[in-house]
């Protein structure tokens, strides 16, 4: 039977000799309290302030919510995947065609682009097992790019030239500001249960399982780790994970375009939000998704037509600056509980 | 059925060759750097649009324009060297994405300053008109090319096997620390292989350039190319790279002759490499050595 034990600062679950531990003490809330309900508010604000920055806040939760899944790939697969975007397009593609072809709506392409994205996952997750280092990287690398040349061969199909479009929306009433506020909040919402539910993993026993196996297969598989079973669990679950965001893409702008997603300047987007925001901690995604969406946006505004070189110019420049592997993340946090930091092992 | 036999093969060897010149330099940095130079996209757009910006902004002719480009080739790639990848040898991650950087500022600066409308274009054809070998009609530019190709692997093939310094750069390869023990100043021979990998993708620009696409974006589509022949020949092995330039470029000629969709190219060649990864994961020839 379940039991459930309820101590001082947390709750225990204990069901067949497993247990889990749920942290309940408030004085560990209080930041992430305070930080969701920033996030909440901040669309109202916004609302009668400028409300172009919900759209702003929209992208930002977008990268956030792809980087989060990177994260947890990361650790349990001990690759990093160059490719997260393909997910993003089997998710988006998936959502666009059958909302255009069917007539479905979000909640009905939903299952499917997950369905397909974890289908995908699974079709290359052997690459997890026979690549590593500098191949799996040039592999995962390549694989949003031929999708894209793909989607310009099925043209017919894709449109992979100018994108599908007439796809329904996340939510459609009749002041398109509403809808904005909406698409905030599910789009909040989505990247906050990511948050939870990847923060969660990776501190549970199965997240140490999943950082023996980043830092060393042999070690791991030495003292009885199932390697292959952590490594495509984490890898599919992801993909799973990335091809909603898909989804939420092609429902929130009514159009799918892999020409936009698709290109390593997607990729790369993020991967610095990986980056920018902190390896070391999976909220780092949130801090580097914000930067990066808000940093645009300004040198959109101010720059003009010289943003697109200014933006890698000014992020190469805080990839040097910034703390190695802690990114903003680690100057927000001064206390660094988790000792390691996810690596690629390229050189291996 | 032999006409079709005869226009892969000679297709085959004609793009095989100019892929060599492509990833060339790509494969030996990966093999002696042991780094995967995510940056070696902005070599393409620098050649193109560096010469163009020289003859463009400073009124240089031709020549010294290509002189003035093959100069700050080398001193942006000392920099990257410098800057990037002795920084950050042991932080991978942080490596790659700084150089992805590059060729992002690259390529974007090249589109800001020249965007496509301007139409650039660079009059280095060598040989004009069309070379017919048997029933195949081929640019003359073309042929150039591949023989280039062919001339400079050789010349690498040589440096490496048969000179002192080729000696260090193989040992290198193999074990660096070892390398130190007896005597070889890694540091130097790493910028040094940074500025000759350059010299094939220069020349090789310089002659396809006026035969196919400019664009500021071409990097990526020509580092798709050396990605997928270094990781098919074994990371690093000139060996494998010849093999794998030829095994793709007959694969593309394949394509475009037997299936008649020039477009399924790419995805051809990537099936072709899964496959053979999987039978060999270290690529066609053991990427521990050079040679």
């Amino acid at each position: 039977m379940v039991d459930i034990e309820i101590k001082r600062d947390r709750i225990v679950i204990r069901y067949k000799g497993k247990k889990w531990d749920w942290m309940i003490e408030p004085r560990y809330w209080r930041n992430a309290i305070v930080w969701t309900c920033v996030l909440f508010v901040f669309p109202l604000v916004a609302y009668f302030v400028s409300p172009g920055l919900i759209n702003t806040m929209v992208t930002a939760n977008i990268y956030a919510a792809i980087a989060i899944p990177l994260s947890l790939m990361t650790v349990g697969t001990g690759r990093i995947n160059f490719g997260p975007n393909f997910y993003v397009g089997v998710g988006g593609y998936t959502a666009a065609l059958l909302s255009i072809y069917c007539g479905w709506g979000p909640l009905t392409t939903l299952p499917f682009a997950v369905i397909l994205s974890v289908f995908a996952a699974v079709i290359f997750s052997p690459l997890v097992i026979v690549a590593r280092g500098l191949y799996y990287v040039l592999l995962t690398l390549l694989l949003p790019l031929l999708f894209l040349e793909v989607t310009f061969i099925y043209t017919g199909i894709f449109k992979g030239d100018v994108g599908l479009f007439g796809v329904d929306l996340l939510v459609q009433f009749e002041n398109v500001k509403l809808n904005f506020i909406m698409a905030a909040y599910i789009s909040t919402g989505i990247m906050l249960l990511y948050l939870l539910i990847v923060n969660k993993v990776l501190k549970s026993r199965y997240g140490l399982i999943m950082a023996t196996v980043n830092d060393d297969e042999e070690v791991a598989h030495g003292i009885g780790v199932n390697i292959n079973k952590v490594k495509i669990l984490s890898f599919v679950c992801a993909a799973g994970m990335i091809g909603v965001m898909g989804w939420f893409l092609a429902h929130y702008f009514g159009t799918f375009a892999g020409i936009t997603y698709l290109p390593l300047t997607f990729m790369l987007k993020i991967l610095l939000v990986f980056m920018v925001g902190g390896r070391a901690q999976v909220f780092g995604c949130v801090a580097g998704g914000y930067f990066i969406a808000f940093l645009e946006m300004i040198l959109i505004r101010t720059m003009g037509q010289f943003q697109p070189v200014a933006f890698p110019i000014i992020l190469l420049i805080l990839l040097f600056v910034l703390p190695s592997g802690e990114g903003l993340f680690g100057i927000y946090r001064k206390r660094h509980y988790r000792e390691y930091l996810p690596t690629i092992h390229v050189r291996r | 059925m032999w006409d079709i036999v005869f226009f892969i093969l000679i297709y085959g060897f004609i793009m095989g060759a100019i892929y060599l010149l492509i990833a060339l330099g790509f494969s030996l940095v990966c093999g002696v750097l042991r780094i995967f130079h995510l940056g070696y996209a902005y070599i393409f757009p620098l050649t193109i649009y560096g010469t163009w910006m020289f003859m463009r902004e400073l009124g240089l002719s031709m020549i010294p324009s290509i002189v003035c480009m093959v100069i700050l080739q080398f001193i942006v790639s000392y920099l990257i060297y410098k800057f990037i990848i002795k920084k950050y040898l042991h932080d991978e991650l942080t490596l790659l994405t700084a150089l992805l950087l590059v060729a992002l500022i690259v390529e974007q600066a090249s589109s800001w300053r020249y965007p496509i409308q301007e139409g650039v274009y660079l009059e280095t054809t060598l040989i004009s008109g069309i070379v017919e070998i048997g029933s195949a009609a081929i640019p003359a530019q073309l042929v150039t090319g591949a023989i280039v190709g062919l001339v400079l692997t050789a010349l690498f093939a040589l440096f490496f096997t048969k000179t002192k310094a080729g000696l260090a750069v193989r040992a290198i390869s193999q074990d660096i620390d070892s390398s130190r023990v007896v005597g070889i100043n890694v540091e130097s021979l790493y910028i040094l292989i940074m500025m000759i990998v350059l010299i094939p993708v220069i020349i090789g620009m310089l002659l396809v350039g006026p035969v196919w696409m400019i664009e500021p974006g071409m990097g990526w589509q020509y580092m798709t190319i050396a990605i997928l022949v270094a990781v098919l020949g074994g990371l690093g092995n000139i060996k494998g790279t010849i093999i794998a330039s030829f095994l793709i470029g007959i694969t593309h000629a394949t394509m475009c002759f037997v299936v008649g969709e020039p477009r399924f190219m790419n995805l051809s060649a990537l099936i072709l490499v899964m496959f053979i990864l999987i039978a060999r994961p270290q690529g066609i020839a053991r990427s521990e050595s050079l040679w």
